[in-house]
């Protein structure tokens, strides 16, 4: 039973992480190397405007994604925008602002600032509680990790299939070419996921951060985290990334259950070779049975 | 509605359309006929600006040069190095070849997007008429556009076409790879839709047969050259066309 409840929560948590990726991914082919570096970003941004400027906690988880979706929108117009159709200087440019606002956060001097260095940064809990499930004992925010993530599949999928903007985004994801010829803009398309994947960033941030506490390099673990999950559900799939979650959420605690927390990242780093070596399109990656007919 | 005035395009060295002089008149159907190669998607990518987002995508990988000479005036202005998505606004939608069907969308899907630039009521209008002229995707709604048959996915393709409120539609080899009773049927379709909706069509083909009857007015293309032009009487006539695209 533990290992039920913690696995969901584990996976969801997964989920919560790749799914801006992969949604990026998935419309623009851009990989979005920055994505790790949002979270923290996000994560250090809430915790200032709470600690240092005093808003009130839910104010501030607003602002800080609006700036997340904000970055999002500005790495694409100002970085990404240049090299598209170039994948390896879209990787390198994309972690090269990721490594800028990651290793920024730990600058130290600068105008007083201190950087944040050090495990004193906790986000508080939405709510202070722990509360059992099937003689399980689990503290609040978990459940609210579970239903934010449930939350934010399915707005996903409820945005990308019954809004015009996220079905636009759907087709440039197909065919970008064929979606031009009907009046779909891609570079507006790229701009709109880029920021909708940032805020996600951003969200999953919030959510998941009042578990521990927020550290930079945490940046580096969860862009490792969200490639993973990409790599295992098949690159740009969602359906893919929900499932490659719950597999690695699973075979994560599942690892540290029968063999101690020291195989996380071996469970972690070596489904990606498994799923290399068997399946390389990932678990539902592009299906060839829907090739072109003629 | 649309003219073309020395229209060149280049890949390379290799010339792909040569000075192209053309017009469709608003409200007619224009037909563009030629063998392979004799740069009739290259026409239709150039009109729909398709290639500058080839262009521009060639030139960030260093490959093939892509150049475009002359001018492409719709309605009056002159669009030759407008954006693609800004041209499908002016109402200029191009059908490709191959159909290019969403394959993972469900046929409504298809439809649904291809009604961005259209407003609600719009959308619903044209999605009933759509229906009117091709019937059988009525039942096909929720099938994925991948596995729909050939015939299938071109009436779907024209309707997505539509959805897009095109006031010069381009079809690009709308037959390619149909039965003849498919292609006959498509045909007298595309003449529906000129006839009820009045919407300017410009239409390519390599098998002049089925198409010819329909169009007011036609050019013959060779190597991406214009060689002949005229209405579809005087195109049917020519003996040259005759032995050449009608295989008699």
């Amino acid at each position: 039973m533990n290992i039920l409840i913690y696995g969901t929560v584990n996976s969801i948590i997964f989920a919560l992480v790749a799914v801006g990726f992969t949604l990026v991914y998935g419309v623009s082919r851009l990989p979005n190397f920055a994505h790790g570096a949002l979270y923290v970003l996000v994560g250090f941004l809430t915790w200032s405007m709470v600690n240092d400027f005093k808003l009130f906690y839910p104010f501030a988880i607003l602002i800080s994604l609006g700036i997340s979706s904000l970055l999002g929108a500005l790495i694409y117009r100002l970085v990404l925008i240049r090299l598209r159709g170039l994948p390896t200087s879209e990787i390198i440019a994309s972690f090269a602002v990721g490594l800028i606002i990651l290793e920024g956060l730990r600058l130290q001097g600068i105008g007083g600032f201190k950087g944040f260095i050090g495990p004193f940064y906790v986000l508080p809990s939405f709510i202070d509680a722990k509360i059992k499930i099937a003689g399980v004992l689990i503290d609040a925010q978990r459940l609210i990790v579970m239903l934010g993530g449930l939350a934010v599949v399915v707005s996903i999928w409820l945005f990308t299939h019954h809004t015009k903007t996220g079905l636009s985004l759907r087709a440039i994801a197909q065919d970008e070419q064929a979606a031009m010829m009907l009046g779909i803009d891609s570079d507006r398309a790229a701009i709109i996921s880029l920021s909708i994947g940032s805020a996600l960033a951003g969200l999953a941030a919030v959510i998941i951060l009042p578990l521990g506490n927020v550290t930079a390099e945490a940046g580096y673990r969860i862009l490792i985290n969200a490639l993973a999950v990409c790599i295992i559900g098949g690159l740009g799939s969602w359906a893919g990334a929900v499932l490659a979650s719950f597999v690695l959420g699973f075979a994560m605690i599942i690892s540290t259950a029968l063999f101690g927390s020291v195989w996380e990242s071996v469970v972690l780093v070596g489904a990606i070779i498994l799923i290399l070596i068997f399946k390389p399109s990932g678990l539902l990656g592009k299906q060839k049975e829907l090739e072109e007919r003629v | 509605m649309l003219e073309i005035k020395n229209l060149m395009v280049f890949y390379e060295n290799a010339i792909a359309i040569n000075n192209i002089n053309m017009k469709c008149e608003g409200g007619k159907v224009t037909g563009i006929f030629g063998a392979n190669s004799a740069g009739k998607s290259t026409l239709m990518y150039t009109i729909s600006g398709i290639i500058l987002d080839v262009k521009k995508k060639e030139e960030m990988k260093g490959g093939e040069r892509i150049t475009i000479l002359g001018n492409i005036i719709f309605e009056g202005t002159d669009i030759t190095y407008l954006k693609p998505s800004e041209r499908a606004k002016k109402g200029i939608i191009l059908c490709p070849e191959r159909r290019r069907i969403f394959a993972e969308s469900s046929t409504l899907e298809n439809l649904k997007i291809g009604a961005y630039l259209a407003t609600k009521t719009q959308a619903k209008k044209t999605l009933e008429y759509i229906y009117t002229i091709f019937p059988p995707l009525k039942n096909l709604k929720s099938r994925e556009g991948g596995f729909l048959s050939g015939g299938e996915q071109q009436m779907l393709a024209i309707g997505r076409a539509l959805m897009a409120q095109p006031k010069l539609l381009l079809l690009d080899e709308p037959l390619l790879g149909l039965s003849p009773m498919m292609e006959g049927m498509l045909a007298r379709s595309i003449h529906d839709i000129n006839l009820q909706t009045g919407i300017t069509i410009l239409i390519s083909e390599q098998y002049a047969r089925p198409i010819l009857p329909i169009v007011h007015h036609g050019y013959v293309l060779e190597n991406g050259g214009a060689v002949l032009e005229g209405s579809s009487q005087e195109l049917m006539e020519n003996p040259d066309v005759k032995s050449a695209y009608f295989g008699l």
